[in-house]
Formats: C-alpha cells, structure tokens, sequence
C-alpha cells in the first residue's frame, strides 16, 4: 500500500518549525503580491530572491527546485509560443521567421504571467514541503476550524491512494474478466463505465464504516478535545503575520492607485 | 455485581424481515471474560453493536426487550460518550482506522484526544498501550501500510488506550497467528484480572477453552447454550450448528465411540484435558494385561 502521503519532507530546519498558519499567511501573501504588485520583474524577484533561498534554509532545496521546474517546463514552453506569436495588440517586433513574427509585448506578457504562475505553484510546494498535513489542520482547527471539516479534509488526502489502489484492483478484475481497455478514447470511456459502480458504492459503504470508526473513538465526545502535538506560535510570527498583512494592502493599493 | 443484564433482547436491522437476535437473555458479571461463539450470521457483531450502543443509535432498526450495559439502559445512552464505558473493536481492522491520522502513533492517540485527556497523560498511555500489544517498533508507520495482523493490534490498541470498563472485542485474533493469538488472550484476561469485563466474540474455540471464564453460543440469533467451556464447548450439538469444536474434542469423541475414551469422563476441551483421559485408558489398558 502508499506510504506516502503528501509532499510532506521530514527535516528539523527553521522553516519546518514555524506555525502553518504563519507559512500558509506567507505564501498566500507573497501570490498575491505577486499577482496585484507593480512591475515586470517583481514576481522573478520574489521566487529567486525570498521562495528559492527560502527553501535552502527549509532544506529542501533541490526537491524544491526538481518538482518547481518539473511541473512548470511544459506550461512555460507553451505560454512562450502561443503568447510571443500571437499575443493581440502585439506592435514590436523582435524578429520574424516565415509567416510569423515574435512581438515584445507577447514575450513580456508571457513572463510576467508564467513568473506569476511560478510563485503561485512555488510557495505552495515550499508550505506543502516543509508542513506536516495533520499539523497544518490541527492547527487550523484550534484556530477555530470545525473538527469536521479538518476531519474531512484530512481523510480525503489519505483516501486519495486508497481510491487509486482500488480503482486499480477494480480494472485488474474486470480486465481478468475479458473486458478491454485499450483502443480508442470512446471505447475506453466506455471500457471503464463497469468501474463508477464498485468504486462509487463501496465508497459509500466505507463512510458509513468510517463514520462508525471515528464514533467508537469519542470523535463527538461532549468533552473538550485536547492534542498530541503543541503547536508553537511565537510573538515574532504573529507580528510577521500583520507584517503580510500589511504588504496585501500596499500591493491591493499600487493596483488601485497606480 | 452484574455489568451486562439482557432480557429477551429482538432485534431486526432496518429494511429486513428477519430478526438477526432472538429473545436472547443473558447476564455478565464485572471482570469476568466470556466468549461468544457462533457460526456465520449467528449475530455474534449484532451483540457487539447493542453493547457498544451502536445498535440502536447508528443502526435504527427494531428492538425489543431490556439491554441495560452499567445499569444504564442502552436506549436512553447518549453514544457519543458511551464510549467511555464500552469499547468495542471491530470485526475487520481496517474499518478501525480513523483516517484522520497519519502515523500509527497519533492514530492511537486520536481516542484520548477527542475525549479530551491532557498531552502528557496522553503520551505516558499511548506508549504503555503500544508496548502491551506489541506494536512499539510501528509507531511512525502510516496506519494503512500494515499488514492485517498488525493493523488489529492497532485497533485492539486504540481501544485500550482508551480503558473502557466494559471491552467488547469482534473476532480481535482473526489476522494473527498463533503467536499473536496468544499475546492478545493473555492480555484480555490480564484486563479481565484487574476488573475489565470482556465480551469477546471468536472462532478458534481451543483458545476460548484455555482462557474464557464463561462461553455464550448462538445460532440464528438466539442463545443455544451457556456454561462454562468445558460445558458449553462438548455440546454435541455444536456441529450440527455449524460451530467448529476443538480438535481435543473431537479426537477424544471419536475414541469415545471406539471405547478408547473413560466412560465417566467428559469430553476434553484443552490438550491437557486430552493427556490425562488418554493416559487413563492406557493405564486401564496396562492393568488388564
Ligand atoms: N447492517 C446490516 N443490515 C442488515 N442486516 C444485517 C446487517 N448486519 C448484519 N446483518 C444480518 O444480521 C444477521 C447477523 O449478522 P452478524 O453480522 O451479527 O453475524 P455474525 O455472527 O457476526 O457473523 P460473522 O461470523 O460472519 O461475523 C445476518 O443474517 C446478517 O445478514
Ligand atoms: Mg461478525
């Protein structure tokens, strides 16, 4: 079965001690700045001069570095084509080959927006990186998230490669019984109907084992729930967390007012 | 002092026609270990459920009759705090797992989070649970990534942890070897010795024979006997039931028919039982010569 279930890597850096809820602050702050903030170079600023020595720091440099270009190559290849050729309102040409000609505002628009997507994917790889899931939610729970939703969604990141095991061993089956899943997109869509129903009933019929699970272990006890792990929130953070703040509403305000 | 006092509990699950108990009574004394045997469907988890609260609060359904569990009568129990009397491990260990955990060790711990137990009494009772039941060296593992034997000491586990005055185990050794078998009977009477009172549903009646105070058969939902093991365990009917008999049992029957078993003795349910009627025989035998 899947071990492993999030991006989460294991080390005792600076980075893995701080509060979720302070890296989660910061990464939202530093897309948003990125997406409202003035100028060209600002979100490659932002990945190469805070998110990349960030993740130093977090000692998980390369993993960082691997999965950012990994995921992001093929994106960026395709936004540099499709906008630097066919970018609207494109007037100044960089140099023309046969039919077409590559303009300068399509090449800025492609890196201002394929930089942007690049902090966006970046931070939250850095916070899923170095943030154990459960003391992410724990966190967010004591913050006043409903134990609920923290179980749901904490269930949900675990069941994901269960389904996928069993979806698995659902096609093994119905492959074994003759059924064919090669050939043509239609006949695979079709090939793989037989699949919704055990994966969608036996789901249905886990809940309700679940439900009963997490019952037999006091989950709506009327007593005030306590916690394995303490989570360390430390004054400096809080005032980084205003500080974040802070920055949201400088970058709202250079879009407003520019 | 009786913990468990049934009276002609019926029970029938929702949207079916027949009952799954019937007009079964019995009574448990606090610290006593009985077992519960049966063939498939005799509803052996159904009593498990009804203690645990769960019939009739999660399973709607019908019932009738007393079920008072703690001098409490289950009805009127609010299950989200019954499980602080009563817990139950269930059938197929997998359903025990929380999901909400990723490690074995928070997995064990999530109980005594929910009913509110402080951090360091917490640790001190996750650890010495984990020890019992012989899973220290899974602590880091994820939950879903054991084998079966191991996630039921897990769920046995997770349930100790939480010391329930009343411990209703659904077949707990149904993964494990004989080895594993042995240390889950040996720290179920242990719990039993220091006043836990245990209901535990199981197949494998040599073990039931060699630790049970007390044995409670059913088929089809009702009460076909009750007794000690040895009494309970040589019932002639027992086959005829479906109910699997001890392998003692059965050698020393058929010797009986074959004259080769003391007439006056009963039937052996454990392998010393065995030992000391065939020597018998033997020396009977010897002097004839
Ligand atoms: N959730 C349910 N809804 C409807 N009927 C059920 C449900 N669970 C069990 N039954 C029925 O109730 C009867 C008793 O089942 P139960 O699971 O208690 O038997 P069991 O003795 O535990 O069997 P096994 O040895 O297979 O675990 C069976 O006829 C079964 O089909
Ligand atoms: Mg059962």
């Amino acid at each position: 079965m899947v071990e492993r279930l999030s991006f989460y890597l294991e080390r005792s850096s600076p980075l893995h001690r701080l509060n979720p809820t302070t890296k989660l602050v910061v990464a939202f702050t530093l897309i948003l700045v990125a997406f409202l903030g003035p100028g060209l170079l600002l979100p490659s600023l932002i990945f190469l001069l805070i998110l990349t020595p960030l993740s130093f720091v977090g000692q998980v440099g390369r993993e960082f570095l691997r999965t950012t270009v990994r995921l992001l190559l093929p994106l960026f290849a395709f936004l540099f084509v499709m906008q630097s050729l066919f970018y609207p309102g494109g007037k100044t040409v960089l140099f023309g080959f046969w039919i077409f000609s590559v303009k300068l505002e399509g090449v800025r628009f492609a890196f201002l927006t394929a930089t942007r997507v690049l902090v966006m994917v970046s931070s939250f790889l850095l916070l899923l990186f170095t943030t154990h899931p459960g003391v992410l939610l724990l966190d967010l729970t004591q913050r006043g998230l409903p134990a609920s939703v923290a179980y749901i969604l904490a269930s949900t990141l675990q069941i994901i490669p269960q389904m996928q095991a069993k979806a698995a061993t659902i096609l093994d089956a119905q492959r074994s019984r003759g059924l064919d899943t090669s050939g043509s997109l239609g006949r695979r869509i079709r090939a793989l109907l037989p699949l919704v129903g055990p994966l969608v009933f036996g789901s249905l019929v886990d809940v309700e084992e679940r439900a009963i699970a997490i019952e037999a272990r006091g989950f709506r006890s009327s007593r005030p729930k306590t916690s394995l792990v303490e989570i360390e929130d430390r004054p400096l953070e809080r005032a980084l967390r205003w500080l974040c703040l802070l920055a949201i509403i400088l970058a709202l305000g250079s879009r407003l007012w520019p | 002092m009786a913990v468990i006092e049934i009276q002609n509990l019926t029970y029938t699950y929702p949207a079916t026609s027949h009952p799954a108990l019937r007009e079964v009574s019995l009574t448990v004394e606090a610290g006593e270990f009985v077992a519960i045997i049966g063939p498939n469907g005799a509803g052996k988890s159904t009593l498990c459920y009804t203690l645990a609260g769960f019939i009739p609060h999660f399973f709607k359904g019908e019932l009738q009759g007393e079920v008072r569990v703690a001098g409490q009568d289950i009805r009127r129990v609010r299950l989200e705090d019954w499980v602080l009397k009563v817990g139950l491990v269930f059938q197929n260990p997998f359903n025990q797992i929380s999901g909400a955990k990723f490690t074995v060790y928070e997995e064990i711990a999530f109980g005594l989070e929910n009913i509110g137990v402080p951090r360091e009494e917490m640790k001190r009772r996750v650890e010495e649970v984990m020890a019992l039941t012989g899973i220290e060296d899974l602590a880091d593992r994820s939950p879903y990534a054991l084998s079966g034997g191991q996630q039921q000491r897990v769920a046995l586990a997770s349930i100790l942890v939480m010391q329930p005055e009343v411990l209703v185990l659904d077949e707990p050794t149904s993964q494990l070897d004989p080895i594993g078998t042995r240390e889950v009977f040996q720290v179920i009477r242990r719990l039993a010795h220091q006043g836990v009172t245990i209901i535990m549903a199981e197949h494998k009646v040599e073990w039931i024979a060699e630790y049970a105070d007390r044995v409670i058969a059913l088929a089809e939902g009702r009460v076909i006997g009750t007794g000690t093991p040895a009494d309970v365990l040589t019932d002639p009917r027992l086959p005829d039931y479906g109910i699997g008999i001890s392998r003692y049992t059965a050698v020393a029957r058929r010797a009986a028919g074959e004259g080769l078993w003391p007439a006056e003795r009963r039937l052996p349910v454990t392998l010393d039982e065995a030992e000391a009627g065939f020597r018998a025989v033997e020396e009977a035998h010897a002097h004839l010569h």
